[in-house]
């Protein structure tokens, strides 16, 4: 076709060579960057709002342990000092099972503030958790609550936003990408640099957020319930998670512009992407998981608990069930009447009425929690595309302050609760065979029965519930990889 | 070097280029002419890929630029009506920039500031932010990025437009500079006395056709004015 075509060879860049003309993008990229004055502005109010998130996280987890050391030990102190005491009165004083926050919550503080953080362990019920910090904050706590995870969550995806809108659509308005395209970069390249920069600033601001978290893990892990290995393993999942979140965003803003004709239609395109991700469809998605997956009002639930209850005897000795578990002990030592047993049997009774009301609390605490873990599922499925719905139940679980951790807690406390029942169930039993109504246990008994120690589960517990929000969002990031380089594909100068 | 066959863009039933063919080989300066519409920028938008032809081929060192636009964007060098730089860096920066872009290699401060002085720039203002450049200057740093880029081809879209004559001459200056050293240019203009003065050859444009063609040597300013004149109140009259 050509007579010059045979002997011109084209030029060609190397692998190196390519390397370096994205490095020097980036350089440059960062440059303009720095010295916006609006970027830097927007930059240092991040940093500022992390650094005032996490020291309001410190202070209040720093406040919250020591209230609950102090809590937890005066609560020991009481019911260590009971002194002799009917043990089944001693079951019905109870004691609290406070729940140790997660280092973690550091990052993300999760449902814990209404939730709640200890739960009331008596004789006979299995009690909500209560103690909750969100319903004893003022109003102005409330909504002035600045939380490390809202940060990540909502302000830093508004910062790649603000980051990487202008950065084809700006060239493209400017005039410098007809002569950026003239010299034959490849748009991949020009893609890579730009995203490198973004993506080193965003590193740089979050750098000391996590150097931080890494510092909060160190003072707040008891080393003799947590493995600090584990609460690594914790904090390099959830990085993962908010580098494919964040990641994403960074994507996303440079394909939206390349593709834009203006910077003015990139930008209105990203922020209402932001607005629907982290504001519009949380709500949508709550609300219709609310109505379409209900749960029970904590009336119905106490109710319903109430009225399966009432196949339990408790103290009533005329119910029929207690009748018949009379009859059927009887019958079991070949004794015709209950003071003729060689055991107490107002122990037995206890215990019985305890094992039934177990089975009764939990078949509804756990159609609960599977409810809570329904719901949960439905409202993260968008997650694939509106990569908030998957974050946020990841970060959550990941550092330990989602539903599913509060509930392992709980399980935990009402084990612990149990523990004490058949303590208190056999010293009835065995040490008041002749049901001597002034029988006291001796005090030893209360220092016998252990305190509460609650072991948080592992990362290897936490992880395999949250794989398919870690598949979202590795599949969001993928997309607005996808969707970018598709853009910077077709980039044309006008 | 830079060759058209049967170049054709057709925009919604309209032709902008119209089966155009047109060989530039090394050392030669070929000058567009044409009214506001004949179809100059088009051509070459199409030989930078910028657009799509519809049928034909832009060829650049023998490169179809519609098959392969990376590759042929490697040869030549594109100096557009005002050179759009980053106004946030200096001169030097943005050559050291655009540089390290078209070759994958750095070079030193020492052979950016001689390309510059090539150029025609002095070298206090190489360390000035672009903002403070003038139009010329900023041509200058388009030459010497053509220069560091050692481009075989110059696209050149109305180059000299806004520059007072003084600068203007200069720039023609520049431009024999680099046929010489053999590069194929193309460089659309109204300009009729650049054209004269830097073209080899002379094209005249016309609905997307070359009307005319000329040997600068066998014309003159008044005879290319005339035929200039005479084939756009041919366009505008049809």
């Amino acid at each position: 076709m050509n007579t010059l075509a045979a002997d011109v060879v084209a030029p060609t860049t190397t692998d190196s060579g390519h390397w370096r003309v994205i490095r020097t993008i980036a350089v440059k990229e960062w440059l303009d960057i720095y010295r916006d004055s609006r970027l830097r502005w927007l930059a240092a109010l991040t940093a500022l709002l992390m650094l005032c998130a996490l020291l309001f996280g410190a202070n209040q987890m720093q406040r919250s342990e020591r209230d609950q050391a102090a809590a937890a030990q005066a609560d020991r102190q009481l019911w260590i000092s009971q002194g002799a005491k009917d043990p089944h009165a001693a079951a019905h004083f109870g004691q609290y099972a406070f729940k140790p926050q997660s280092p973690l919550a550091l990052a993300d503080l999760g449902i814990d503030a209404y939730a709640g953080t200890a739960v009331w362990l008596e004789a006979h019920k299995q009690n909500e958790v209560q103690f909750r910090p969100a319903r004893d904050s003022g109003l102005s706590a409330r909504l002035g609550n600045l939380s490390l995870a809202f940060v990540l969550q909502t302000v830093m995806p508004l910062l790649a936003v603000m980051l990487g809108f202008a950065a084809f659509s700006g060239e493209r308005e400017r005039g410098t990408l007809r002569q950026l395209l003239s010299l034959g970069v490849r748009p991949v390249d020009l893609l890579l640099g730009k995203g490198l920069a973004i993506a080193a600033l965003l590193t740089v601001l979050l750098l000391p957020t996590f150097a931080s978290i890494v510092m909060g893990m160190w003072l707040f892990t008891d080393t003799a319930l947590l493995s600090l290995v584990d609460q690594w393993v914790r904090l390099a999942w959830l990085s993962l998670g908010y580098l494919f979140y964040i990641g994403g965003f960074v994507l996303l803003a440079l394909a939206a512009s390349a593709f834009a004709a203006t910077s003015r239609t990139a930008l209105a395109l990203l922020l209402g992407f932001w607005l629907i991700n982290c504001f519009l469809m949380p709500r949508l998605m709550t609300d219709w998981v609310r109505d379409s997956q209900p749960l029970p009002t904590a009336l119905e639930f106490n109710a319903a608990v109430a009225e399966e209850r009432k196949r339990d005897f408790g103290h009533d000795e005329s119910h029929p069930a207690f009748v018949a578990f009379r009859d059927e002990v009887l019958l079991q030592y070949g004794v015709t009447n209950v003071e003729a047993l060689p055991v107490n049997f107002r122990g037995l009774s206890l215990r019985k009425s305890d094992e039934v009301g177990y089975a009764i609390y939990d078949s509804h605490f756990g159609a609960l929690q599977q409810a809570y873990a329904r719901q949960d599922r439905w409202r993260a499925a968008p997650g694939f595309i509106l990569p908030w719905l998957a974050i946020q139940p990841f970060s959550m679980a990941l550092a330990g302050t989602d539903s599913r951790s509060h509930h392992h807690f709980t399980i935990a406390a009402e084990q612990h609760r149990r523990t004490i029942q058949t303590m208190i169930s056999d010293d009835v039993i065995h040490n008041n065979r002749h049901a001597d109504p002034s029988y006291s246990a001796p005090p030893a008994l209360w220092a016998e029965i252990p305190a509460f120690t609650y072991l948080p589960p592992s990362s290897a517990w936490a992880l395999p519930a949250q794989l398919v929000n870690l598949s979202a969002l590795a599949f969001w990031c993928g997309v607005a990889a996808l969707l970018a380089l598709c853009a910077v594909q077709r980039l044309k100068p006008v | 070097m830079l060759e058209a066959v049967s170049l054709t863009k057709i925009y919604q039933g309209v032709p902008a280029l119209d089966h155009l063919d047109l060989l530039i080989p090394e050392g030669e300066v070929f000058c567009l002419l044409g009214p506001n519409g004949a179809g100059k920028t088009t051509t070459v938008n199409l030989f930078l890929n910028f657009i799509q032809p519809t049928a034909g081929n832009a060829l650049v060192c023998g490169i179809d630029s519609a098959a392969a636009p990376l590759e042929a964007r490697q040869w030549l060098a594109y100096i557009p009506e005002t050179v759009m730089l980053y106004s946030n860096l200096t001169g030097l920066e943005n050559l050291d920039y655009f540089t390290t872009l078209s070759t994958g290699c750095r070079r030193s401060r020492n052979e950016l500031l001689a390309l510059l002085r090539e150029a025609g720039l002095e070298e206090k203002m190489a360390y000035r932010r672009i903002s403070g450049y003038s139009k010329g200057m900023r041509q200058k740093v388009g030459i010497a990025i053509a220069l560091a880029k050692a481009a075989k081809v110059l696209l050149l879209d109305e180059p000299t437009s806004g520059l007072d004559p003084l600068a203007a001459n200069e720039f023609a200056g520049l431009i024999e500079g680099l046929r010489q050293r053999g590069m194929a240019v193309l460089m659309v203009t109204h300009d009729l006395f650049l054209a004269k003065q830097c073209g080899t050859r002379i094209g005249i444009m016309q609905h997307g056709r070359l009307a005319a063609l000329f040997d600068s040597r066998d014309t003159d300013h008044v005879g290319l004015e005339q035929a200039y004149l005479d084939i756009s109140r041919t366009a505008v009259a049809a």
